[in-house]
């Protein structure tokens, strides 16, 4: 892969985001204090009041899942670039003895590894690749609404303070069901989206997009979403995606056998990134918290608007 | 190019042979093939490769768009009329 250059970084807006509480570190991880901090968590309360639109049921799951789960659905093949692992020393006395003796980190800031332990465990890709491994073999007599956070891992040419990151914040709303029913709850949730979008004064397109295959062109899944689109971006700023409806079809459901009656279960999903919101509220509303928009009355709203309850 | 008849058999006999599972299928050339699942993504490389076969003409994937795989007919429409923007 060719190094590509990070786009340039406003030295001023770099300034201001410190100020507020965002620690940087250009190998793609954000820390966060301070207002960054509290917005962050009332980004994730606000998607959670949405998830409550549907009774979603909260979830909480691991920093990672196993491969061989993961693989049900093709990850590894579809995403080798992207898959972040985690990895540890061989346990045996002699190969530790030997990363002892050795330098143990080189000179930059690589670990100097002896043996590895097998890989087994892959970094959460996404949030909700969890919700199927945990669910696997389930059979639902009703339409399923769970939601869950996770810090995601994914590998990118170049980093980008709140927009591009190795690690980041997802909030997830999932719909296991009939496609009926998966259907019905993305387009409530795409009303729903908008009508939030408006209260807090954010201007959001809505892009069709795919996900980064690897050598896409000859990947089946990528030519299937360029002739059937099941991802719908909402783009902020014309190419920042602060959050994403997807189609899964029974892609899952028939890889995690979960069922829905007697048919493979349906899903889809409504994805949050939320560094990616303190890049856009800050962009669109400035750096002095007087200035952001209640975001956790504008989700309420929406939610009552929508019969304050399942809809 | 073969006549437009004929790249209508072959294209049924595809969908026909992928969709073999689904009991009764009645396919038309106007019956939603992705939609429905009757084609799934594991077909699309060799519906691609018939539909360069048929037209006689490479595809650029980046170029595809969702309209052009809808039915047999708007692939027909697409791919195989003298003429079409390739």
């Amino acid at each position: 892969m060719t190094a590509v250059e990070a786009p340039a970084v406003d030295p001023v807006r770099a300034a201001e985001l410190a100020r507020i509480g965002l620690s940087w570190q250009p190998s793609g991880q954000a820390a966060l204090r301070g207002p960054l901090l509290r917005l962050a968590e009332e980004c994730d309360r606000a998607f959670t009041t949405l998830a409550g639109i549907w009774q979603a049921e909260e979830e909480r799951h691991p920093a990672s899942l196993p491969a061989r789960r993961l693989q049900r659905v093709g990850y590894l093949r579809s995403f080798p670039h992207q898959a972040t692992f985690a990895a540890r020393l061989a346990p045996e006395e002699s190969n530790l003895d030997a990363f002892l003796d050795g330098p143990v980190l080189h000179q930059g800031g690589d670990v100097a590894v002896t043996e590895l332990a097998p890989i087994a465990q892959v970094l959460t890709p996404a949030a909700c690749y969890h919700l199927f491994n945990d669910h696997l073999g389930e059979t639902f007599d009703a339409p399923r609404y769970l939601t869950t956070r996770n810090t995601c891992f994914r590998h990118e040419r170049y980093y980008v303070p709140l927009r591009r990151l190795s690690s980041f914040t997802m909030r997830e709303v999932v719909c296991l069901g009939s496609g009926g029913e998966v259907a019905d709850f993305l387009g409530h949730a795409r009303a729903a989206l908008d009508e939030f979008f408006d209260l807090v004064d954010l201007p959001l397109e809505w892009l069709t997009a795919t996900d980064p295959f690897f050598r896409p062109q000859a990947n089946p899944k990528y030519l299937m979403q360029r002739v059937q689109p099941v991802k719908h971006e909402a783009t902020y700023g014309g190419d920042l995606a602060i959050a994403s409806i997807n189609r899964h079809h029974d892609h899952f459901g028939v890889n995690f056998d979960l069922t829905r009656g007697d048919e493979p279960a349906h899903s889809g999903c409504v994805a949050f990134g939320i560094e990616r919101w303190l890049f856009a509220i800050t962009d669109r509303h400035g750096t002095n918290p007087a200035g952001w928009p209640g975001l956790a009355d504008a989700a309420a709203k929406v939610r009552s608007g929508l019969g304050g309850g399942r809809v | 190019m073969r006549s437009e008849q004929k790249i209508r058999e072959d294209l049924r006999s595809f969908v026909l042979a992928k969709a073999a599972d689904r009991e009764g299928a009645a396919i038309t050339d106007q019956t939603p093939l992705f939609e429905e699942r009757y084609l799934r993504s594991v077909h699309l490389p060799e519906l691609l490769l018939l539909l360069e076969r048929l037209s006689g003409t490479p595809i650029d994937v980046e170029d595809l768009n969702p309209a052009d795989f809808r039915d047999i007919d708007s692939m027909v429409l697409r791919f195989c009329k003298a003429g079409a923007t390739p």
